[in-house]
């Protein structure tokens, strides 16, 4: 390949088992990708490895490089494996057992062996301040000088290297908090000191507790981290201004970045329903469900109107998966991202009841699948799938890896036909039939715990497994359209290349519409705007370019939900309370079909500061030929057994040529399963789009 | 008939009992009552033409458990199923029918399918107010609010205008309660355009095959556990507080075969509080926890009652005739699980727990917040320690055996005029043994308001605390406490501006000889300060 123009942007994220690079030239839309191992002792060994290997393999200049986008789970595995920096909490006196109480719920109600999850900082360094705010916002007692120092030395004497500071009714007057860091930090030079005002001001101690402490865990390691990815990258003559992908699908400065590691919880992931998007786009479709599927988790998130839905908490490692309730609470803005499912790599096999059961335990990628033939005995998704013909034994990752047909079928004979009294083939069919049927489940209760219907929504199939499972899902959830893009394999990276620098702001303020002084929110809005735009700033991004999005968390008095409403600043400015009623009246309307002849009250704001979003078109390398390559047998319970199926070459398929069911697409990552009466199209980007009759 | 693989029953259980998660969803967030959205103090349920239960939604309290078919029996006596129509929906709050007291208000709507009677939909959701004056004085269930015989809600799709009169002419907050009623219209028309196509698309022509397929694996996988035990008869006996007097509660487990029989014979009679626990209730609870022990992985529905069966001598505390006072009946009712593990101790140790810190403690403030129009009456729940398990130190402050978390200090200092001065576990609470019980918590509220504020209190577990099982002690009994003076702990007082009252739950109880204990586990303790140095020495003998 030529040498290129240039300028270049690098995506590079860090996943479990490769570090994926991918690399835009911004002058001719080209893109190009990259995967080297993860390097878990130093993770930036593989950054710095990929990004050197992207620009050697394309004849680049690292000068070239304008900007890199990383995403990164350094700050989820460290909390899931506990490896962060020895930490304290301060709290309110009589309130240190906050963080360990937790909300006194079973998260799962016949199991009475449940663990719940161990707190990130233990009793003895969790330390308590005699000071007391009220839930107006008014001081009672301010904390003294006196206990603050004493306090100071008693966390010095632990070697705490990372102090929250969470007082009660903080998030709505930070002052004992802020005189607090003050005494602290002056006291403990080189310590890193979070207040949960700055971290996340929400109303919940237990949850904010939880966001602190969880935020302070990890910011030294994060800070030392991103220090030395910037110092190397500027040693290497790269651009020395990193960015980092956030939970909620922006992008921020290292600077900023290093002060809330908690927001980049969800990097990945969030990297990956970004990509969707603009994929989506690129196919016109601005109301997708992003369906994730790897080895061992499938992932489903919701774009509508062109953006990922976004939740304001997430809970991170969990002690069961799958149990919402068994991990740590972060009140933090992230994409909604639920995990739906199993993985190719998820175990089957008979439970209790004489019925198919799949994961949640998972055979990895040591042993694996049993046709891995790396010592792996039960069946496994995977092997479902080579055996019902949806994967090749002898092409499965472009052929680099040669599947055991017949040790998928022994362990599934072994483990579920025989003692079901199935044959083989239907026992696979089980398997696959299961694990769509229960992602269908999940999906389907995801959109409506969003007030959405899945119907509504196209498909778009990412990750290795995705693209097999993607049609027999999408038909039970009662879905006509898929897409799979090209590039899934890459998809998280591509997407942090495809995300606008944004940051988000989350003030609580309840009170009663009626009550509402919208003078006042007015100077709130603006006063965070103006700290919105300064940061955006920072990144380059052109003050006029930016745009701010005003959202009220609202409710009817009474109700424990709330609703996220979109306010425009004009029915801010009128000054008319009864327009953000009718607002929200006519979104409750659109979620729940009814309104209530009720007072309505709001519950905090969202204001959201962003630069543009950058316009991609990426172009498809494509190869030359004739698409058909083969035949082969392929399952399809629609004709009720095997038919002889065409495989095409995905890369080779040309723009708008039809192509109808049943057939198989491959590509290096995956392979896409077109049922019989369904028709495939690929679009000018790669995109090949499946319609399916429903 | 129709003749459906495992990997059919496999598809269609999923499909049905994702149907009812998706219906209980959109009434937890469309519901008006805190304890139905944070408690999911609700339930759905999908029953066939027999009226077998056949899938109910996965996250709900126990109470619930079975209790649906029971309550439809009792509606086809009085509207035998010939004449229900299309668009009908049943209801009723009775407690001896339903889910034991008035709060609970059980609804039931027959689908058709072509004319065809198909089976039925229902919900069950706790409504905060019915109406009457419920009180721990309460005499007799008639104080405790209105009670809904069996009775047509709406007829052909329209409301019963008499019944919604009175709902409206009784009820102090009836809009809430009418809008709560109306909710589970909308969620029934949403099932049923749900489930029709589901049938159509797995080729079932009614829900009678496949409810044999699941009644009979979840029966089976019972069982099987079952038999697995020892045949034999198993008691405990356990004290409650009481009102006036301590009350028994006695149990005894017969196993035979792959049937469980759970009799209360011997346990005390019923009495003029409002503690006595209805059979479905005594039911529900027994057969909850025999699932929680034995087969805690499989989902609910009818065949996973058939082996067991529970009775009650008619007139004890927990089958108590009319027109006894239920409105507390969990202050009986929560004690099933722990009789019931204290006899099945003896023969599946390895499978059950040590006492708990419950029945569940709650506290009801209600005063005037200065300024405020109306007073405010608000319900605040807190949990005692977990028992220990087999294997496991209990954890501290975990509700069991119901499931109900706690609420943010921050939200309730925002709608009363409390200041809370402490939530934190208390030292020495849980109960020593091989593996302890949980701790206890303390919660201290402050009246800083203008006026007294009303407190009603009814808690258990403050004479006789949660025991320990197989050689563990017992966890710490529980304490209430005004201004630092005890306080008996079933009353309605007043605080003045400025008084502290004050709540400790009780302790979890231990599991195993505290001899066992693993030394190391005896230092986390200390240096936790969970465990004192001098409670280490007096429990464990251990020297620091």
């Amino acid at each position: 390949m030529n040498a290129h123009p240039g300028p270049f942007r690098i995506g590079v994220d860090i996943g479990g088992t490769f570090t994926d690079v991918v690399m835009l030239d911004t002058g001719s839309g080209n893109l190009v990708n990259e995967k080297v191992l993860t390097t878990p002792e130093d993770p930036a060994e593989g950054v710095l490895d990929g990004v050197t290997r992207i620009l050697d393999a394309n004849s680049a200049a690292a000068e070239a490089v304008q900007t890199v986008i990383h995403g990164t789970t350094l700050v989820a595995n460290a909390l899931i494996e506990r490896k962060g920096v020895k930490t304290a909490l301060v709290t309110t006196k009589g309130f240190r057992d906050v963080l360990e109480i937790g909300r006194e719920l079973r998260y799962s109600i016949y199991d009475l062996f449940i663990d719940m999850p161990e707190p990130l900082v233990p009793r003895a360094l969790r330390f308590e301040v005699d000071e007391r705010m009220l839930g107006s916002g008014e001081i009672l007692r301010a904390p003294r000088e006196v206990e603050l120092r004493a306090l100071a030395a008693e966390l010095r004497a632990a070697e705490v290297k990372a102090v929250a500071i969470v007082f009660l009714h903080a998030f709505r007057n930070d002052a004992n908090e802020r005189m607090a860091k003050g005494i602290l930090a002056e006291e403990l030079p080189g310590a890193t000191i979070c207040t949960s005002f700055e971290v996340m001001p929400q109303i919940g101690e237990y949850e904010r507790t939880s966001t602190a402490v969880a935020n302070a865990f990890v910011q030294p390691i994060f800070r030392t981290y991103v220090e030395r990815l910037v110092s190397e990258m500027a040693r290497r003559r790269l651009p020395d201004d990193l960015y980092l992908m956030l939970a909620d699908g922006g992008t921020v400065r290292h600077d900023t970045a290093v002060e809330f590691p908690i927001r980049l919880v969800q990097s990945g992931p969030a990297g990956g329903a970004q990509a969707a998007a603009v994929y989506g786009g690129l196919a016109e479709e601005r109301d997708i469900l992003c369906f994730d599927m790897g080895g061992t988790t499938a992932k489903a998130c919701l774009i509508q109107d062109g953006e990922p839905l976004k939740s304001d908490s997430f809970e991170v490692a969990r002690v069961f998966r799958f149990a919402k309730g068994s991990g740590l609470p972060l009140q933090v803005p992230v994409i909604d991202m639920i995990e739906i499912g199993a993985g190719g790599g998820s175990i089957a096999q008979v439970d209790k009841l004489d019925l198919v059961r799949v994961g949640p335990e998972s055979a990895s990628s040591e042993p694996g699948p049993a046709c891995y033939g790396r010592g792996g005995r039960l069946p496994t998704v995977t092997d479902a799938d080579l055996v019902l013909g949806y994967l090749d034994a002898a092409s499965f990752l472009g052929g680099d890896m040669v599947l055991d047909k017949a040790a998928a079928e022994d362990a599934i004979r072994r483990e579920l036909a025989g003692p079901l009294g199935l044959s083989v083939v239907d026992a696979a069919w089980g398997v696959y039939e299961t694990v769509n049927e229960s992602m269908a489940q999940a999906a389907t209760i995801h959109a409506l715990e969003s007030g959405r219907k899945v119907q509504d929504f196209a498909l778009l199939a990412i990750g290795g497994a995705g693209p097999v499972h993607a049609t027999n899902l999408a038909r039970r959830m009662g879905v006509r359209r898929v897409l799979c893009p090209l590039g899934a394999g890459v998809a998280s990276a591509f997407g942090f290349l495809a995300s606008p620098t944004s940051f988000e702001f989350v003030r609580a303020a309840i009170e009663p519409l009626a009550d509402l002084d919208l003078g006042r929110v007015a100077a709130m809005v603006d006063e965070l705007e103006q700290e919105g735009l300064s940061l955006v700033a920072s990144a380059g991004v052109r003050p006029e370019t930016a745009t701010t999005v005003i959202g009220a968390l609202m409710r009817y008095e009474g109700q424990g939900y709330q609703v996220e409403v979109a306010i425009p600043r004009a029915a801010i400015a009128a000054g008319d309370p009864g327009e953000l009623g009718r607002l929200f009246e006519a979104r409750y309307r659109e979620l729940f079909g009814r309104a209530e002849a009720m007072p309505p009250e709001i519950i905090s704001w969202r204001v959201v500061v962003s630069g543009p979003r950058p316009m991609l078109k990426p172009t498809a390398a494509s190869r030359e030929g004739e698409s058909l390559t083969g035949h082969r047998q392929v399952y399809f319970s629609e004709t009720g057994g095997f038919v002889e199926t065409p495989v095409h070459d995905r890369y080779r398929v040309r723009p708008g040529v039809r192509i109808a069911g049943p057939a198989v697409f491959e590509e290096r990552e995956s392979t896409i399963i077109v049922p019989p009466d369904a028709v495939a199209e690929a679009d000018p980007h790669g995109n090949l789009i499946v319609e399916l009759q429903i | 008939m129709t003749e459906l693989s495992p990997i059919k029953v496999g598809v269609v259980w999923a499909r049905m009992s994702g149907l009812m998660d998706q219906v209980g969803e959109t009434c937890v967030r469309t519901s008006f009552s805190s304890v139905v959205r944070e408690n999911y103090d609700f339930a759905i349920g999908l029953l066939d033409a027999r009226g077998r239960q056949i899938a109910q939604s996965r996250r709900s309290v126990p109470s619930f458990i079975g209790t649906m078919a029971r309550t439809l029996q009792a509606m086809l006596e009085r509207f035998p199923i010939e004449s229900l129509e299309d668009g009908d929906v049943l209801i009723t709050n009775d407690g001896w029918l339903g889910t034991g007291h008035l709060n609970d208000i059980t609804m039931i709507k027959p689908l058709f399918r072509d004319g065809q009677h198909l089976g039925f939909i229902g919900s069950i959701f706790h409504t905060v107010d019915i109406g009457g004056a419920p009180s721990p004085s309460a005499k007799d269930c008639y104080e405790e609010g209105l009670n809904i015989p069996p009775a047509k809600i709406l007829i052909r799709g329209e409301e019963n205008p008499l019944l919604v009169d009175i709902l409206k002419a009784n009820l102090r907050e009836a809009d809430e309660t009418l809008g709560d009623i109306r909710a589970q219209f909308a969620a029934y028309h949403t099932c049923a355009g749900r489930l029709l196509p589901l049938l159509d698309e797995e080729d079932l022509p009614d829900l009678e095959a496949f409810a044999d397929e699941a009644l009979d694996r979840s029966e089976a996988s019972l069982r099987r556990a079952i038999d697995a035990l020892p045949d034999g008869t198993y008691t405990d006996e356990l004290t409650a507080d009481g009102f006036d007097h301590p009350l028994v509660i006695r149990c005894a487990v017969t196993i035979r075969g792959s049937e469980l029989a759970v009799d209360f014979t011997g346990t005390s009679d019923q009495i003029e509080h409002p503690v006595n626990s209805p059979l479905t209730f005594t039911q529900a609870y027994s057969c909850y926890a025999i699932k929680c022990a034995l087969d805690p992985g499989t989902p609910i529905n009818d065949g996973a009652f058939r082996p067991i069966t529970v009775t009650a001598p008619q007139g004890c505390l927990v089958n108590p005739r009319r027109p006894a006072p239920v409105w507390g009946r969990h202050l009986s009712g929560h004690y099933m699980p722990p009789a019931i593990y204290g006899a099945l101790a003896q023969v599946a140790p390895d499978k059950v727990i040590a006492d708990c810190g419950s029945p569940l403690w709650n506290v009801y403030f209600k005063g005037r917040r200065q300024g405020a129009e109306r007073p405010f009456v608000k319900m605040f729940f807190m949990n005692g320690g977990h028992g220990a398990r087999p294997t496991q130190d209990g954890p501290g402050c975990l509700s069991f055996p119901s499931n109900v978390s706690n609420q943010a200090i921050e939200q309730f200092e925002n709608q009363t005029p409390l200041l809370v001065e402490e939530k934190a576990l208390v030292p020495d609470t849980g109960g020593a043994g091989r593996f302890r019980g949980g701790n206890a918590q303390r919660l201290s509220f402050r009246n800083v308001g203008e006026s007294p504020v009303t407190v009603t209190i009814r808690h258990e577990r403050v004479d006789n605390p949660p025991r320990g099982l197989l050689g563990g002690s017992s966890g710490a009994a529980g304490i209430d406490m005004i201004n630092g003076n005890r306080i008996p702990a079933k009353t309605q007082t007043r605080i003045a501006p400025d008084d502290v009252i004050t709540f400790q739950t009780p302790g979890g109880g231990g599991m195993g000889p505290p001899g066992e204990r693993d030394p190391k586990a005896i230092r986390a303790d200390i240096a936790s300060g969970l465990v004192s140095p001098a409670q280490a020495k007096a429990q464990y003998g251990h020297e620091t």
